[in-house]
């Protein structure tokens, strides 16, 4: 059997809903740094990132029947999975509660040490774009779409109207799309 | 809102990147089915978040890989190739869901089991604790009754062994005119010289008054000592060194330090 070193996205899909595990392992390979870059930029706790990752792809595998291919690309559809995974676990009690815990106590976390080597999640991936916007875009862009707060949400914690917010989000996200790497 | 318009309106960037409404999803889908140019500009965003992100230098560490490899076979779908029928998968609860719910079907099916059991037990316990009280009760009337029946018998064994004693002198104390009906016998031990006093027939006193038995010694009476009838057995009466006679006569209560000669009812002389 020929082990094809890449795959177009078409031949990738297909054999993802054959249940191909071999493409499964390229897909982990190709996009895994991707998703794992949006869930630590979100969580911004590494031991979660991993659970999440995990719980992201396992979520890949088994809805890979639900992914249409007419309704954009599979990283589109994966990035999605992994940024709803990390805000719904951002929102859970049992984080929150880690989280406050973890800043009461300041305790030394020896696998930050040895994670130290990484580089800082906040100056890369879409962060390092979303870097050449301006304040207010930037601000609205975090609250959405990094702590996945809704329009009325942002609109009541920043008290500014709502419409202002939906303009805000839409210039930011036309800015942003001049700041992406262009194909 | 022309089509250029919807393009650049920052509206495909906000329904690829998730922030959308779902109106505006809505819509969206609607204007890619419709429109090439949508699509296209829809791909084009997408090819550059995905070029953008993917530069990522931060990769996961390395055994997560294998870690989520092999959290595959835990998720309930058998990895393998060809045709699968998506329904059917959905369908199916995971393994571990299975087995709870028989668990909890089992665990459900015990206790009512067990609670039935229970009330069936308490109901049992209470009639064998009602049932063990009877018991206990004419079990304990039962003892009184064996009891008062052994200090009878004992009296009786004492009473038949004094007469059958042959050291007694039996001094028989037949009534008196007035009281022809009446009889006592005194059993009088020769060694000892003590007296017990056997009440054949007496008439039964007014509550005041009390039978006493005399001797006669002398032709002076002594006083032997009261008595009443309720003693089924031999009395034992004062010790009487030296009679010639007994008598016996109704006095208050107590007793007299004489003799009331009219309320004599027996009289016996010693033999001999």
């Amino acid at each position: 059997m020929s082990i094809p070193a890449t795959y177009s996205e078409e031949q990738l899909v297909l054999a993802l809903k054959n249940r191909d595990r071999q493409a499964f392992g390229y897909l982990y390979d190709h996009y895994s740094a991707a998703l794992y870059t949006i869930i630590r930029q979100i969580l911004r706790d590494p031991d979660r990132s991993d659970d999440v990752l995990q719980e992201v792809f396992t979520n890949i595998w088994r809805k890979i029947e639900t992914y249409d291919p007419e309704k954009g690309r599979i990283f589109t559809w994966m990035l999605n999975i992994a940024r709803n995974a990390s805000i719904d676990t951002l929102r859970s009690k049992d984080f929150r509660q880690a989280r406050q815990n973890q800043e009461l106590s300041e305790t030394v976390d020896f696998r930050m040490e040895s994670r130290a080597v990484q580089p800082n999640f906040d100056h890369i991936g879409l962060r390092k774009a979303l870097e050449g916007l301006r304040p207010e875009y930037r601000e609205v862009i975090e609250l959405a779409y990094y702590k996945g707060y809704t329009h009325e949400e942002i609109a009541d914690s920043a008290k500014i109207p709502l419409g202002t917010v939906k303009t805000r989000i839409r210039s930011a996200l036309i800015q942003l799309r001049a700041h992406l790497r262009q194909t | 809102m022309n089509l250029e318009e919807y393009i650049s309106s920052g509206l495909i960037e906000s329904c690829v990147l998730g922030l959308a409404s779902p109106e505006e999803l809505e819509e969206f889908e609607k204007m890619c089915a419709s429109h090439e140019v949508v699509r296209e500009a829809r791909k084009r965003f997408e090819l550059s978040l995905e070029m953008q992100l993917l530069e990522s230098t931060a990769k996961p560490p390395v055994e997560l890989k294998e870690r989520v490899l092999n959290g595959l076979e835990n998720s309930g779908l058998k990895p393998s190739r060809g045709n699968h029928a998506p329904k059917a998968q959905a369908l199916t609860p995971l393994p571990g869901s299975v087995w709870l719910r028989y668990a909890a079907a089992a665990c459900l099916v015990l206790l009512l089991g067990s609670t039935g059991l229970n009330i069936y037990f308490f109901t049992q316990y209470k009639a064998y604790i009602f049932k063990y009280d009877q018991l206990l009760g004419s079990q304990t009337q039962m003892l009184q009754a064996s009891q008062a029946m052994q200090t009878k018998l004992g009296d009786y064994q004492a009473s038949l062994d004094l007469m059958r004693d042959p050291s007694m002198t039996v001094v028989k104390m037949p009534g008196t005119a007035p009281h022809p009906g009446s009889l006592t016998t005194v059993y009088w031990d020769s060694r000892s010289k003590d007296v017990y006093l056997l009440i054949n027939q007496l008439p039964q006193p007014a509550a005041d008054k009390q039978y006493q038995l005399w001797a006669l010694v002398d032709g002076r009476p002594v006083d032997a000592g009261v008595f009443d009838l309720d003693s089924p057995s031999l009395v034992k009466m004062k010790n009487i060194p030296l009679a010639q006679a007994f008598a016996v006569t109704l006095e208050k209560r107590g007793g007299s330090n004489k003799p009331t000669m009219e309320a004599m009812y027996v009289m016996g002389k010693v033999a001999g």
